[in-house]
């Protein structure tokens, strides 16, 4: 029987107590998305927070925490079969316990690792590869990841600019952290201050005229650092994948958009 | 003289220095701006691949020395500027708060003299710690010949420090910069060593002992301006990281700036291969527990260029192979050519549920293309070919492309 959910963590893992409690589960679709085959039965299941919760203790518990976190993980991955992936792990992972995360030869195994690690590089990788703008109230940043990551980068940035006002924006998904900041400068920071909201404003052209500045410096930078004799476009490449350069000051000026002095 | 002008010549010449690593202290933010991760972040990547983590440039370019490989040697006719220590704190704070970088890391050619550069060089990381509390990351370079208290005092708002030895050897260091000398460089190194064991020692029992360049040292040789092999270079690495507790030593190829007898001539490619097969052996010295007699000795004293060292050292050693992967130890797993740390540790941690088959091995992160002659899984040899060193050495090392003969 196909298991249907509304694409919540929660509505996941009230599907996984009902594949132990109810009708097992073949498969489990968001149900947005779903294509309904013609031999199959499907089950709409409704999210129960009570339900999710004691499956979310029992993968604590019974598995590991650090098989939980690699479930979450995989589930913030955009993969369109990561609920079966999560499914079958799990049914291993109930069987065999802590030890489940050593086998890693398992087909069940070897694939939730490999996407965990994709979302886990891809987390790593905005670490750095995020650029801020100054609109003069705010600092703003725009990118559009493979794997929706916000949630996962929001406590380092809330860290490292705990004095500022930001916004990370999610232009894919069109989701964006907000950080309010604290009113106090001297104030220890406080970590839970940013949500996660929808956000839907293209804000490119808002930027304060200082910030230019800073931007062509940065630019002038990031050619001067290059050595003439070892160029390796190849090798740049692979560190930063045309697909992030979009949203990246330092490889704007190669579009002719803007010129480096 | 503007900003813009002052980065295009000081960034320009701080280009060839290569650490530009952020890893090894973890601190959160106490009420400033920045923090530290311990895993380090790099922020861009240049034209040439090299990883941009860390704002690399010099305080000035006004060099009293006359080394001969650098570029902004007293006899150089280049333009010169120097940084007013405000005017850099600024512009660190305003690129970390774009996220551009992941700190500082600041080198200074030594303008009049050591000490009047280290002064200057304090006086730009007080600002930025205290003034503008800035908690990222600090790399600094240490003037060889400086005063230890000068030192001392710009290791306590650093991360990490460095002094570059640049040539492996006294003779070719003597050769070629004639104004420095290793043993001063050793003495720099080792006071640094010192003091740093002695704020950990002392962290231990008292909590309010400051913490003295966390990060560690580091230091940078070149590679092919001289005339050293890799058995001097890589004895003088291990030696390094045995004596003084190294974190790193980073091998730069010798980019031909200036003419001189003593030098490659100025159109010379840099030695990148050799740099990488440097970092290979490095790798082995830090990670895989090798030492460097058993990667070169007076028979090989340079590296083959054909295949890795590790390749090379298994097919010297043929009666450590092939190896079962099911009952060798983890120090035996990384011995094996295209087992690393990670497949090495996943193997060990499988072998406790389950026994692993040629076909498991393949889904380990190990690269089979070099592994498969040099391992058995349950007793079946992986392996396309026979094992015979001369044989794998043929399948391993590509063919030179065929040309066409020169007609005269």
């Amino acid at each position: 029987m196909d298991y249907l959910y509304d694409g919540s963590f929660d509505g996941l893992l009230t599907c996984i107590y009902h594949h132990y409690y109810g009708a097992a589960a073949s498969s489990i679709y968001q149900q947005d998305y779903y294509q309904p085959g013609l031999m199959v039965n499907t089950k709409v299941v409704e999210t129960d927070p009570a339900l999710a919760k004691r499956v979310y203790i029992a993968i604590e518990e019974k598995i590991s925490g650090d098989a939980l976190e690699k479930t979450y993980h995989v589930y913030l991955s955009s993969d369109s079969n990561k609920e079966n992936l999560i499914l079958n792990y799990l049914r291993l992972g109930f069987k065999m316990g802590a030890k489940v995360d050593h086998y890693h030869s398992h087909p069940d195994v070897y694939s939730l690792h490999k996407l965990n690690r994709r979302v886990g590089i891809e987390t790593h990788r905005l670490l750095g590869l995020l650029r801020f703008k100054d609109t003069g109230r705010f600092l703003y940043a725009a990118m559009s990841p493979d794997h929706h990551i916000l949630t996962l980068i929001a406590d380092h940035f809330a860290d490292r600019l705990a004095g500022e006002r930001w916004i990370i924006h999610d232009q894919k998904r069109k989701l964006a952290i907000v950080y309010v900041g604290q009113d106090d400068s001297k104030m220890k920071p406080i970590q839970d201050k940013w949500y996660l909201t929808d956000f839907a404003y293209l804000m490119e052209d808002d930027i304060a005229d200082k910030d230019q500045h800073w931007q062509q410096l940065w630019q002038l930078y990031f050619q001067k650092i290059g050595i003439e004799s070892r160029l390796n476009p190849r090798l740049q490449s692979q560190f930063v994948p045309q697909r992030y350069r979009r949203h990246l000051l330092e490889f704007q000026y190669t579009s002719g958009t803007r010129k480096v002095p | 003289m503007d900003i813009m002008t002052k980065l295009d010549i000081l960034a320009d010449a701080a280009k060839y220095d290569v650490s530009c690593s952020s890893s090894g202290v973890g601190r959160n933010n106490s009420g400033g701006t920045g923090n530290c991760r311990s895993f380090g972040i790099c922020h861009a990547w240049s034209s040439d691949g090299r990883c941009i983590s860390l704002l690399k440039i010099l305080l000035s370019n006004d060099c009293i020395y006359d080394c001969q490989y650098c570029v902004n040697r007293r006899s150089n006719d280049i333009p010169r500027a120097s940084f007013f220590p405000r005017e850099l704190a600024e512009l660190t704070i305003q690129f970390y708060r774009r996220n551009y970088i992941e700190g500082l890391f600041l080198s200074a050619a030594v303008e009049k003299s050591p000490d009047y550069t280290m002064e200057k060089i304090i006086r730009v990381l007080t600002l930025l710690r205290e003034e503008y509390e800035f908690q990222g990351y600090i790399h600094v370079k240490v003037i060889p010949g400086a005063d230890p208290l000068l030192i001392y005092r710009a290791g306590l708002l650093a991360d990490r420090m460095s002094v570059n030895i640049e040539q492996p050897t006294e003779g070719s260091l003597r050769l070629l910069a004639p104004q420095k000398s290793l043993s001063v460089i050793y003495l720099s190194m080792k006071e640094l060593t010192d003091k740093i064991q002695e704020h950990k020692a002392d962290r231990r029992h008292f909590r309010h002992t400051p913490r003295f360049v966390p990060g560690g040292q580091s230091t940078q040789m070149i590679v092919g301006a001289s005339q050293d092999s890799d058995l001097a270079i890589l004895h003088t690495a291990q030696a390094l990281y045995e004596k003084f507790r190294l974190k790193r030593v980073y091998f730069s190829a010798y980019v031909p700036v200036n003419k001189d007898s003593n030098l490659p001539a100025v159109n010379t490619a840099p030695p990148l291969l050799r740099e990488h097969r440097l970092y290979q052996s490095d790798w082995l010295l830090r990670f895989y527990h090798f030492k460097a007699e058993e990667i070169v000795d007076s028979t090989h004293a340079n590296l083959e260029t054909e295949i890795d060292p590790k390749t090379a050292w298994a097919l010297r050693h043929p009666e450590f192979f092939p190896l079962e992967v099911n009952r060798a130890s983890y120090e035996e797993l990384l011995r094996v050519p295209g087992i690393g740390t990670k497949s090495a540790w996943r193997i060990v941690s499988q072998r406790r549920v389950a026994a692993i088959s040629v076909e498991q091995l393949k889904k380990m992160g190990v690269v089979f293309k070099r592994a498969q002659y040099f391992v058995t899984c349950k007793g079946v040899y992986a392996g396309n070919k026979p094992y015979d060193p001369a044989i794998i050495r043929k399948v391993m090392v590509p063919e030179a492309p065929l040309q066409q003969m020169s007609l005269f």
